[in-house]
Parts: structure tokens; sequence; C-alpha cells
């Protein structure tokens, strides 16, 4: 008899909690929470960095895809362009140039792929110990309207590597064969930078850095002997960046949505109130 | 148990009313939760899945166009029917972007890259002006693979939607919209979100994010000889 008394209430005074919550929430909507980022693309590209290890034919293969893209006959100090690429993990193998696709490859490595960061896969070392590795690149933007540079080190001619501008900063210090610098961000500019190391030839590198403009210095051992540096730019974007959003709208197609609701709402606890005050008078008056 | 009629008249009564209630509070749950979930959805667009950089085997080689010069002069975006001039857009006192004056013209932040050079070149329109759609009405429609095209120089140069985000704009993302990027990639900016009639503006933010169509991949020549 008791569970047939108050399971009716306890369904109404459950149903009434629940039409107030529902109104409250409506009343206070959910607030909208900052997006991370845009699911669009993740940036890759293909470097190699071994002096003494001859071209080799490079294989992307996308998750999912049936068939690889093939980048042939690359060889040492060639860095490609940047692929746009959809998120998500890429398979990265190195053969042998010309060696048929079927053959094992001679490294691979993997990649994952996420929306607005960039990588090099690069073939670092010698030869005799050569590995594929993934270098995250840093593309955010430099402050105060500077550039930003670092160093990628692939000469075994000079194997230990300082790099400084001539009545300048220092860009690098005692940077190993086959390691990469963080960015140093450096005023924009013209400078004559300088590319020491005890034991190794020198040379001289004229670079024009524009301010907003992230680089890669790729030190590499020239084929006709010494020291040669390439600037790469790696990204670049505006220096003066607007601050926050931008008011684009004069809410004549808005409709009543956003002022609507502490209405409905309002109407929605009034009723839930009615509802409850009615029963509640109907079970004073009623024995159950 | 000598319930009697009584009871299970009354019960049978009491589950009515409670049913209805239940009906109005799912109507209540369902429009409280239409606000959480309309986010939810417009936030996050389908993935880029179908979308792929450059084409496949057999693509036409593109030609290499000369470098275009002097800002953009018009945009056209076939997919939601804009086709507008571009005006200039500056920034006021406090640094944020001054929208376009008209509401069925776009403009382009004249202070970041142009499009089709390196960088994200950001072009701004309005969604509504008081009387209806404006010339970004229909942004949030775009999808990645979605053609945009930019008039600069005599040059029309074609980019592709990658994807897009919903933000409010006190939280906006101006490191992901304006950051440095390895290519030419356009931003089209619009509002979105609910009205706040106080402040007489939209409190989020749409960005759509493009990157420009390329051919297939170029190695460059090593520099070491």
């Amino acid at each position: 008899m008791h569970t047939l008394r108050t399971a009716p209430r306890r369904l109404l005074a459950g149903s009434g909690v629940l039409l107030l919550t529902a109104a409250l929430a409506a009343a206070f909507p959910v607030p909208a929470t900052a997006a991370p980022g845009a699911d669009t693309v993740g940036y890759v590209r293909l470097a190699h960095l071994s002096p003494d290890t001859p071209a080799v034919d490079v294989y992307l293969a996308a998750p999912g895809a049936a068939k690889p893209q093939v980048f042939p006959g690359v060889g040492y100090g060639v860095v490609s362009d940047y692929l746009e690429l959809a998120p998500g993990r890429y398979a990265v193998a190195m053969r042998e140039a010309g060696a048929p696709a079927s053959d094992p490859p001679v490294l691979t490595t993997e990649v994952a792929v996420t929306s607005g960061d960039a990588f090099t896969v690069a073939g670092v070392g010698r030869h005799a110990d050569l590995g594929l590795r993934v270098l995250t690149d840093d593309l955010s933007a430099p402050t105060d309207g500077r550039a930003k540079v670092r160093v990628v080190q692939a000469s075994v001619r000079t194997p230990v590597l300082d790099v400084a501008a001539a009545d300048g900063p220092m860009i690098a210090d005692g940077v190993q064969f086959a390691t990469t610098t963080d960015y140093q961000q450096v005023e924009p500019g013209s400078w004559r930078l300088k590319l020491t190391g005890a034991g190794g030839p020198s040379a001289d590198a004229e670079v024009r850095l524009t301010g907003g403009a992230v680089y890669s210095l790729l030190v590499l051992d020239a084929r006709q002997g010494g020291l040669t540096a390439e600037l790469r730019r790696d990204a670049e974007g505006g220096t003066v960046v607007p601050a926050g959003g931008v008011d684009t709208g004069a809410g004549g197609t808005a409709g009543a949505g956003f002022d609507a609701y502490p209405m409905v709402a309002g109407g929605l606890a009034a009723a839930a109130g009615a509802v409850a005050l009615l029963l509640w008078r109907r079970r004073r008056r009623t024995t159950w | 148990m000598s319930a009697g009629p009584a009871p299970s008249i009354r019960r049978h009564r009491d589950r009515r009313i409670s049913l209805a209630a239940l009906v109005a509070a799912g109507a209540a749950v369902c429009l409280a939760a239409g606000t959480g979930a309309g986010l939810a959805t417009a936030e996050r667009p389908p993935s880029a899945a179908s979308w792929h950089p450059g084409c496949g085997d057999d693509c036409p080689s593109v030609a290499t166009a000369p470098t275009p010069h002097g800002p953009p002069t018009r945009v056209r975006v076939p997919r939601i029917g804009v086709d507008s001039p571009l005006t200039v857009l500056g920034l006021d006192r406090a640094g944020v972007l001054i929208p376009p004056t008209g509401f069925d013209t776009a403009g382009w932040y004249g202070g970041g890259p142009a499009p089709g050079d390196t960088g994200p070149a950001v072009l701004a329109g309005h969604l509504d002006s008081r009387r209806g759609p404006a010339v970004f009405a229909r942004l949030g429609e775009l999808r990645p693979g979605d053609l945009v095209q930019v008039w600069r120089g005599g040059q029309r140069l074609s980019f592709r939607v990658t994807g897009s985000l919903r933000t409010r704009k006190d939280q906006f993302p101006t490191a992901v919209v304006y950051g440095p990027t390895p290519g030419a990639e356009l931003r089209l900016v619009t509002c979105g979100g609910d009205f706040d009639r106080r402040r007489g503006h939209y409190v989020d933010n749409v960005v759509v994010f493009a990157v420009a169509e390329a051919g297939d991949p170029v190695l460059p020549t090593s520099a070491a000889g």
C-alpha cells in the first residue's frame, strides 16, 4: 500500500524538479566554449640531411590511402616545401633511389599530423648510422615585429658549429652535427652571418629576415668542398595583428532566440510552480 | 491490499498529470539543450578527411603565374553565392579590426599578408544588417574542399576551404587565425552565435580556413651543389 501511495508523488515531485531544472537551464544557457583550433591542416616537409648518403626515394602514405605519394631521387641538402595534410598518422619510408616500391624500405617512421602544426621529417646522421627524425617546427609568430631563425646543422666537415651575426646577436653556439637548434628571435633586416667551428671550414651567409617570418638556416657540406648555408623561410605572417575578433553583424537575422530565452524559461518556471502548487493543494484535500 | 477502485482511479489521474508534466519538462530540456547542441555541432565541422593536398597522379601541371601585386579587389565563393568587391580594412585605436562599412561588401585586412602572398590573408564581411542577410550570411555553410576565388592584380587566385571554427570574440584564437603559415592561406571571418542586443553585436565569430590551391609538390634543388 505504501508503495502505491508514494510512487505517484515521487513521480510528480521528480517531474517538477525536472521542469524547474530545465527552466533554469534555459534561463542560463551553456556558454560557448572557446574552440581550441579549427580542424584544418597540418604541415609536413621532407629533408635529406645526411652528407654521405646517396639519393633516396621518399614515400609518404596518408592514413588509409591505397597509394603513397612518392618523391623520387631526393639528394643530400634537399628540403621540400611543406605539404598541407589533413590531420592523421602518416607513414614515411625511404628506399634507395630507383629501388622498387615492393622492396623493404631502408628506413621508416611515422608522423602524427595535427591541425596547424608543422613537422620536418629528415634523414639525419652519417650513412652508417642514418636515422629518420621528426622535427617539430614551431611556426608561432615572433613577438614585437621580429623574425625567428634556427639552425639545422647538417655538416660533418664542421661538426660543431657557431652561428653569429656580424655586429649582431649570437644565433647558435656549439651546434652538433645532425641536430637542430630552437628558434631565436632576431631583429628583422639584412645580416651577415658568420658560420665557424673548431677544426672545420667556415662560411659567411648574407641573409635578409622579414619581421613576422620564421626561418631555418640550413648548414651543409658543399659538394665543391667547404661549408654552405641556405636560408629557408618556414612561414610568414603579418607583424601587426588585430586584437580579438571583429564585429561583423547588426542582428537583422538573429531572430528572437537570445532575448526570448529568459521569457521562455520564466514561463516554464511559472508553469512548473503552478503545477506544483495545484498538486500540493489537491494532495492536501484528498486522502491517499 | 484493500485498495478498491478509488486509488486506481486516482492513480490513473495522477499519472496523466505527471505525464503532462514530463512532456513539458521534456520540451524544456529540448529548448535548453538546443543552444548547447547547436554550439557543439557548429564548433566542430566534419574533419577534412575528403580533402587532400595537391591532386592525384594525372593532374595537369600548373603554369607558374607571375607574382600578383597590389591589394585584392574581389572575392567570389560560388557555393554560398558570394561575389563581392573588396575594401581595405584597418584597425581602430584599440587595435581591433574595423569591419567593412557596407553590409554587401567584404574587406581585406590591409595590415596583414595579401591573398596569394605567404601568410594568412584575412577577409571579413558582415553576417547581417539590421534588415536582413549581408555578404557573408552563409559563411557557416562552407565545408572542406569548397572553392574561394580572390582577384588581385588582374589574376584570379584559387583557394580551397580546409576547415572552420566558431569562437567567442572575447576568446578569439588570434594565433590560430593570424599566425604565420608556410604557404598562401586565406581566412574568411564573420559573426555567429547569439546576438547581444544590449551591446548591439554578436557574441561569436565564425572563421573559415582555406589554403591556396597548389599543383604537384616540386622538390627544390639542393643547396649543397
